[in-house]
């Protein structure tokens, strides 16, 4: 006998992952999901991040790694809600360890829920986690060939931050040939360029950020804000 | 590495769909269809068969894939053509404006299962 099952495989995962944005959405949290290279800058450019949303937005971070708390520690260290996922091996990040890691936190005293995914330009395309948004970081010491070799992170990006422009000078980066490539990948994709270690380029988007997570959907009825009003 | 983790997945969704349809018996082939652009490399989840697949009830599938080709529809100029990359230009009119209509597939399609064996045969 033959079943026609028809159904796409990771169907577990995408179901779970509209669970995490349906819990997301109905406690007004934006979720964005950042994407990289190891060492392309994310946590750095978190830190920076961190500084102009004081007062504006009131941020929670989960941060994806192999092993060890480095940089939950980081976070920690600025007063920001963190918690640290040890995927002991895999790649990426699943709808599956967000969805536990999330039980760590009070949705009603958050807007903005970051994940900073794995390093890996690779395999976190593949995975939904329930975000709103996917923030891919290309660090300008990676080459702009990264867009070419690594197209399905990219495509399936909302915005492309391109850090350490600090370092032009000193690489053969282009950033027209970057630019050029995000926009005939994901054309409707945002592009910045930053420099998170001393702050070029960071006002920019977090303002950006900002803007985006107060076009987050809520649900009337469990919105906190909508209850104060 | 996650076509372990697909692999993985894949064998949860297959004991799914058996419990669903209330089927018994051995299963003796998987069709999947992995699209030329899906990210998901079809030599990798063969690998990460061979060495999930022992002890479940896959043990004994055969495993087939059919790999879709990457087919892109032009916005400007409305030719469908198989591309190569996600992104491709348009062949006719080298439009960047081309929306990817297949080749991203991650599909199980069907499972088949030897006919159980008839038990109080009393010819």
């Amino acid at each position: 006998m033959k079943i026609v099952a028809a159904t796409k495989i990771l169907k577990a995962n995408d179901q779970l992952a509209e669970e995490n944005r349906a819990r997301l959405n109905a406690a007004g949290v934006f979720a964005v999901n950042v994407v990289g290279s190891p060492g392309c800058g994310k946590t750095t450019l978190l830190e920076a991040l961190f500084g102009h949303w004081r007062g504006r937005l009131r941020p929670a971070v989960i941060e994806g790694d192999i092993a060890g708390s480095v940089d939950a520690e980081r976070i920690d260290a600025l007063g920001v809600p963190v918690v640290q996922i040890n995927t002991e091996g895999a790649c990426h990040l699943d709808a599956t360890m967000i969805a536990a890691a999330a039980e760590s936190f009070d949705y009603a005293a958050l807007d903005l829920l970051v994940i900073e995914n794995v390093g890996n330009l690779v395999c976190p395309a593949g995975f939904d986690l329930g975000e709103h948004l996917r923030l891919v970081v290309l660090s300008v010491t990676e080459g702009d060939d990264k867009l070419i070799k690594y197209p399905a992170i990219f495509q399936r990006s909302h915005a492309l931050v391109i850090t350490k422009v600090d370092l032009l000078p000193h690489t053969n980066f282009k950033l027209d040939q970057a630019a050029a490539g995000m926009r005939r990948l994901a054309p409707e994709a945002a592009i910045f360029q930053v420099c998170a270690l001393h702050g070029e380029g960071v006002a920019g988007l977090a303002d950006w950020l900002v803007l985006q997570a107060r076009a987050v959907p809520r649900s009337p009825s469990q919105s906190p804000r909508s209850q104060q009003s | 590495m996650h076509e372990l983790a697909i692999v993985d997945a894949l064998i949860d969704q297959v004991q799914g769909e058996i419990e669903r349809a209330g089927a018994t018996g051995r299963i003796t082939r998987l069709d999947l269809a992995i699209g030329r652009l899906s990210g998901v490399c079809v030599d990798s989840v063969r690998f990460a068969f061979e060495m999930l697949s022992p002890g479940t009830i896959l043990q004994h599938a055969q495993l087939a894939i059919r790999e879709p080709p990457a087919m892109g529809r032009c916005l400007t100029c409305g030719v469908e053509a198989e591309i190569d990359d996600l992104g491709a230009l348009c062949p006719r009119c080298a439009s960047a404006d081309v929306s990817i209509e297949g080749g991203r597939e991650l599909v199980l399609e069907s499972i088949e299962l030897e006919d159980p064996t008839p038990c109080g045969d009393y010819r």
